[in-house]
């Protein structure tokens, strides 16, 4: 299994647990739903995968490396896992380009200017490069957003929320969209939504998660 | 026809209120422009020769490290107190806007007399053999007194943008690979930005407002070329053509401000998830309590220290009469400025509200424009406009009296608190459209669809919801008139006295023990007016949007 996730736990200090005894896994390039209404500690889960949040217990397991367990814990920014924000966190004081560029700090001038030009051609958005967040609408502002987070070729990525900050008649074009750049990166994604149509039409299987844990593995919306 | 009847309709009471306080902001202004016109003294050469061009080398030498200075130091702060948990933080988060309450040039008496060949510092060093060869009086001297008294404009600033900012720009960085230090340059501090050039421009406007601590220093800049072309010379020209090179250097800080800005834009997101405070190691903690401490003794707790043993060795003469009426003198003048200067801003930020596009933006931004120009030169341009008017009203005076004499307007109260509220109108404007911002229309739109009208909706509803903004406006504005110097000596009438120009007077007849009991009595009004604002309870109005 490319994820593998086991007995995950966690609460906030003295407080009840969030997520308690949670277990799934993942093939590679699959595209999983986290649905749940909100509270249910789906946040939470994105959160501990992406370590911006330590477990109290249990393990995260990416690709054969351990993330997360009893005496081991590699932080946020060693994790090489990409993160889409639900307020999409973009930077307001740079460009696009610039924005994209951030995670590419490793690599060579040439190559960072050719990924930044291969995401820009992804969101189908190369005329925009030099646009400021202010300039974007939502919709761009989101997929501005996933080309960031695809940049660095990260090892998974996390979408929180994607559709909430998007007007109702945009919400079908965009999700299509989004799946089809999802899809042709082949990218192993994990999506968290309270909504049921949002997460039929995104993913290839759903899990339900309440009051912290995963309570009903559902299959896939029969398309 | 149909535009003209909308732009009627849009003359309110608030709309001609605004006008009005227009008209008021900028007769000042026109006129010093105007007098730029007329042909120079023939004393002019020999000031441009002689006082001119060295006030303007310190003056941009000393607002640059001002600026630079505190401007660190106030980051530095806000960063430690918003961002680590040590010991102490809780107290020092809002002692550290304490300075603020403390006049610059009482600072500057203290220092000035501690590091004296007899100072107490100086005694206090020779018992450990050391002697200092610090010179206070002079401009790194001058630098050091404006960095601790108005470093706390930055400070505040950027701590409430850092409570603004969202845990999810920090985050992303993180995700994407960036380290500490990296987060902290390319993310942090550039969202930062407005912040803190909102609060070193404040500083160094304040810088150049200064009389108090520059005539003290007898560090030769522009406020102090003012004053005495002015007073020495008694070449009101001069002093005019000063404060138009002033202006300039103001507006061209401002101007490059904003150039540099270009399109960027800085807006948050509304509800902002909070970042957590991190516990640094032990050693850290220490070190960040312990330098936080001693730069807040420096700055406020050393200066009080010796104005209370002044006050101990002064008090039986300082404590009588003439100080009950110095402060019954003070505190209504603040007061009844105070109070016309909210009201002021209360009107424009409602003919703001709801108002969008060029014109308005224009509008306010040349009714707040009081604030940019300093003290000196504002009380300079409003004792022209006060002798223009009382040369039109004269027929009035001699037709009510005909003993009447012919200066009425100039050198009374009502101008001295004109200039004060031409000079503090921005303060309250910014604190209350921030109120006005945060609460959103969708109150005030509710009460008027229930058939209330627009004042009454304002007593009603509006009034209530911003009473946080309207007390921080009132209290800053209040400060800032118990201070001020430059303005207070100039326009006051002959043999009025406050607290700040009993205080300036006596500094400058070396008498620094009797300035201790007024300075003290300054010190405490401000420091607990601070306590009260930042301890207000803030709840109470929801956030809407």
């Amino acid at each position: 299994m490319y994820v593998e996730v086991e007995g995950l736990s966690f609460a906030y200090t003295r407080e009840e647990p969030v997520l308690k005894d949670v277990s799934f896994s993942m093939e590679k390039g699959e595209v999983l739903a986290v649905l749940g209404p909100s509270g249910s500690g789906k946040s939470t889960l994105l959160r501990l995968l992406s370590g911006l949040d330590m477990p109290n217990e249990g393990t995260i397991k990416v690709n054969g490396a351990v993330f997360a367990s009893k005496n081991r814990y590699v932080p946020a920014e060693k994790r090489k896992i990409g993160m889409v924000f639900q307020d999409y966190a973009l930077f307001p004081h740079m460009d696009l380009q610039k924005n994209i560029a951030y995670g590419l700090k490793h690599l060579r001038k040439d190559e960072r200017e050719d990924r930044v030009e291969e995401m820009l051609s992804l969101i189908d958005m190369e005329n925009k490069k030099r646009s400021f967040l202010h300039e974007l609408s939502g919709g761009q502002q989101q997929r501005a957003a996933l080309a960031r987070a695809l940049a660095p070729n990260p090892k998974l990525m996390l979408l929180d929320e994607p559709f909430s900050n998007l007007d109702a008649d945009l919400k079908g074009r965009i999700r299509d969209e989004l799946r089809s750049i999802i899809k042709k990166t082949s990218m192993t994604s994990i999506v968290v939504t309270h909504d049921i149509d949002d997460a039929c039409a995104i993913a290839d299987r759903i899990v339900v998660m309440e009051e912290g844990r995963v309570s009903y593995k559902a299959p896939s919306c029969g398309k | 026809m149909h535009k003209m009847k909308r732009l009627c309709r849009q003359w309110d009471i608030f709309g001609v209120g605004s006008a009005v306080a227009l008209l008021f902001v900028l007769a000042p202004l026109a006129t010093i422009a105007l007098y730029l016109f007329s042909p120079p003294s023939d004393a002019w050469a020999h000031v441009r020769e002689h006082l001119l061009r060295r006030s303007v080398v310190n003056t941009a030498l000393l607002i640059f490290s001002v600026a630079a200075l505190s401007g660190v130091i106030g980051l530095l702060g806000a960063y430690a107190t918003s961002r680590y948990e040590f010991f102490g933080r809780k107290k020092l988060s809002w002692m550290l806007i304490l300075p603020l309450g403390v006049p610059s040039y009482i600072v500057a008496y203290m220092y000035a007399d501690m590091f004296s060949h007899t100072g107490s510092a100086t005694r206090f060093l020779r018992r450990f053999g050391i002697e200092h060869s610090l010179e206070v009086m002079s401009l790194p001297g001058a630098t050091f007194v404006f960095v601790i008294t108005l470093f706390p404009y930055v400070y505040l600033l950027v701590q409430s943008a850092l409570k603004r900012q969202s845990a999810s720009f920090l985050e992303s960085a993180k995700l994407l690979g960036a380290s500490p230090v990296r987060r902290f340059f390319t993310v942090v501090l550039p969202l930062l930005r407005p912040a803190l050039v909102a609060g070193t421009l404040l500083v160094v406007l304040e810088t150049l407002s200064d009389y108090g601590v520059v005539s003290y220093f007898n560090v030769r800049v522009l406020s102090l070329s003012i004053f005495d072309a002015w007073f020495r010379l008694g070449d009101v020209d001069a002093a005019v053509r000063i404060s138009a090179v002033m202006l300039l250097l103001v507006f061209a800080v401002i101007f490059v401000e904003r150039f540099l800005r270009g399109r960027r834009r800085y807006g948050f997101n509304a509800s902002p998830r909070p970042i957590p405070r991190v516990k640094p190691s032990k050693a850290k903690r220490i070190a960040i309590s312990l330098s936080l401490w001693l730069f807040f003794g420096i700055a406020f707790l050393v200066p009080l220290g010796q104005l209370l043993y002044y006050a101990y060795l002064s008090y039986d003469g300082a404590l009588g009469m003439n100080t009950l009426y110095l402060v019954v003198n003070t505190l209504s003048l603040a007061l009844a400025s105070t109070l016309l200067t909210v009201l002021v801003a209360l009107i424009l930020a409602n003919f703001a509200r709801g108002r969008s596009g060029n014109a308005k933006r224009a509008f306010l931004k040349l009714s707040t424009l009081g604030y940019a120009v300093p003290g000196a030169v504002l009380a300079i341009a409003v004792m022209l406009v006060s002798l223009r008017l009382d040369g039109w009203l004269h027929p009035l005076y001699r037709f009510a009296s005909s003993e009447s004499g012919r200066l009425i307007l100039t050198g009374s109260l009502l101008m001295l608190g004109f200039a004060f509220l031409v000079r503090f109108m921005a303060i309250a404007f910014n604190a209350i459209e921030a109120s006005y911002d945060k609460v959103g229309d969708s109150y005030t739109e509710a009460s008027r669809t229930l058939g209330v009208s627009k004042l009454k909706t304002l007593v009603k509803v509006d009034l209530p919801l911003i009473r946080f903004g309207l007390i921080s406006a009132f209290i800053i504005v209040f400060i800032d008139i118990l201070k001020e110097l430059p303005i207070t000596l100039i326009l006051s009438p002959s043999n009025y006295e406050t607290l700040a120009s009993q205080v300036h007077r006596y500094a400058r007849e070396e008498m620094l023990q009797e300035s201790s009991v007024p300075s003290l009595i300054i010190i405490a009004i401000s420091s607990v007016m601070i306590y009260f604002l930042t301890h207000m309870k803030k709840e109470g109005v929801p956030n809407v949007r």
